[in-house]
């Protein structure tokens, strides 16, 4: 990232209120329309702009070995897998290769925080924005 | 040689390699793995100690591991992520290598949904691929996680899971590419009861030449009765049943004489998956059962098992 966006980060780190109203309006936007858990790194632009930390497994590396054949999570039922769903997207929306990279573990202390201003900071690995 | 485990030399040197399963006891009392061990010693070349398997708390595989250890067979720990965090995993991965534990298999685990704690706190720290990728850093960078050095690193033959038979599927391929780039030696697949399926993601792994980098073994599960069948078709998400199984075993209903069927078709399927290029061993999995492992491993044709001196270099054209 740009050093302007770096410094950018770094003060509202410094500044707490002005933190709140980012985490706030990064919340306004991908609570809504993403579910978004808040984990702080976000990977939506890999996993075809579905969140996977819905799933009660946390899979980020794709579906656990009990996707229903109805496409259903095995834990909740009434749900659908979240790996499912993303799969079905990624197809559609032509960004297949990027369920191939393998995410890292996540970084516990990030939840709750700014995951653009973390990818701001370089805390966490840009998006990937273009198709495959 | 990564971790020179009798499983590991034996896939190395191109034996068709016999897994077999065990579930550890709910109990504090270890007599029975001792017990069971006498069906696996010269049957099979390892053996799974499951990691509280359906969420039902047993003795530790760690433990259960090291005993079986001891009886003179050789075990494959299960780690699961569901009940410890990546501190818990690491240390207990040191203590088992300590004890001579050399086969691990890397799993995400059940949700504790199904299983006697369904309140528990779910831990899910990491996955299965970074499970898998942990124990590759620890072994061959000697690193933690953290990277912080480790002195003696554990030297293990790492293995993951796959499922042949869930959705979607090209998913499932993707699984264990993704998989084997983490650093997975050796997968074992969920049972095979639907040999069409199973053919088929074969295909598509040979066709990415995944079976070239990774030893796979297919998943085999002998059943006593119908029910057991219809019990997993309809409650075991991810798994699926050709229904010319559930109708041979429906035809018998006299106890005995299901469970030689059910023999007969586990023995079946192993000449089956045999045959598939690409497989390299099967794992048999009874459920509570694993006092037939002996005859469906003798029916199969796989006995003697081959016996490896431990250190003589494997020869072969098979690098993975
Ligand atoms: S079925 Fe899908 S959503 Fe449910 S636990 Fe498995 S990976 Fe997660």
């Amino acid at each position: 990232m740009s050093k302007v966006s770096e410094n950018f980060a770094k003060f509202c780190e410094k500044h707490p209120r002005l933190y709140a109203c980012a985490v706030l309006a990064e919340n306004a936007f991908k609570k809504p329309v993403f579910r978004c858990q808040d984990c702080g790194q976000c990977i939506l632009s890999y996993t075809a702009f579905t969140c996977p930390m819905r799933c009660p497994k946390q899979m980020r590396n794709g579906p656990c070995g009990g996707t229903r054949e109805d496409g259903r999570c095995e834990v909740y039922p009434e749900r659908h897998c979240i790996w499912w769903l993303i799969y079905r997207r990624a197809k559609r929306m032509g960004r297949l290769k990027k369920l191939r990279r393998i995410q890292k573990p996540v970084d516990r202390r990030l939840q709750h925080t700014s995951a653009w201003l973390n990818v701001f900071a370089g805390k966490i690995d840009p998006p990937s924005w273009g198709k495959d | 040689m990564k971790s020179g485990s009798n499983l590991e030399r034996l896939l190395r040197a191109g034996h068709f390699a016999v897994c077999g399963e065990m579930s550890p006891p709910q109990s504090a009392d270890s007599s029975s793995i001792a017990k069971k061990c006498g069906y696996f010693k010269g049957y099979v070349d390892a053996v799974n100690l499951t990691d509280n398997q359906t969420a039902i708390v047993r003795m530790s595989s760690v433990m259960s591991s090291y005993y079986v250890l001891q009886c003179g067979v050789e075990p494959i720990m299960q780690m699961t992520c569901r009940d410890r965090n990546r501190l818990a995993i690491q240390s207990d991965i040191l203590g088992a290598c300590s004890a001579g534990i050399k086969n691990i298999l890397c799993l995400t685990g059940d949700h504790m949904k199904f299983g006697n704690h369904p309140e528990a706190k779910p831990v899910f720290d990491l996955d299965a691929v970074q499970l898998i990728q942990m124990v590759k850093k620890m072994r061959d960078e000697k690193q933690f996680l953290s990277g912080d050095e480790i002195k003696q690193e554990p030297k293990v033959f790492i293995g993951g899971a796959a499922n042949p038979f869930g959705e979607p599927f090209e998913m499932r391929v993707l699984n264990l590419a993704k998989k084997i780039d983490a650093g997975a030696d050796f997968i074992q697949t969920q049972p095979v009861f639907d040999l069409a399926r199973f053919q088929k993601w074969m295909d598509a792994v040979r066709e990415e030449g995944l079976d070239k980098e990774v030893f796979i073994l297919a998943g085999v599960m002998p059943v006593r009765s119908a029910k057991a069948l219809h019990y997993m078709k309809e409650s075991v998400p991810g798994m699926r049943i050709s229904d010319d199984y559930i109708k041979r075993m429906e035809a018998i209903t006299d106890k005995e004489a299901a469970m030689e069927e059910g023999v007969k078709i586990a023995v079946e399927i192993i000449s089956e998956v045999r045959q598939m290029p690409g497989v390299a061993g099967v794992h048999i999995m009874p459920v509570m059962w694993e006092s037939i492992t002996p005859r469906i491993v003798e029916q199969a044709g796989l006995l003697p098992r081959p016996e490896l001196p431990a250190d003589e270099p494997a020869v072969t054209g098979l690098e993975r």
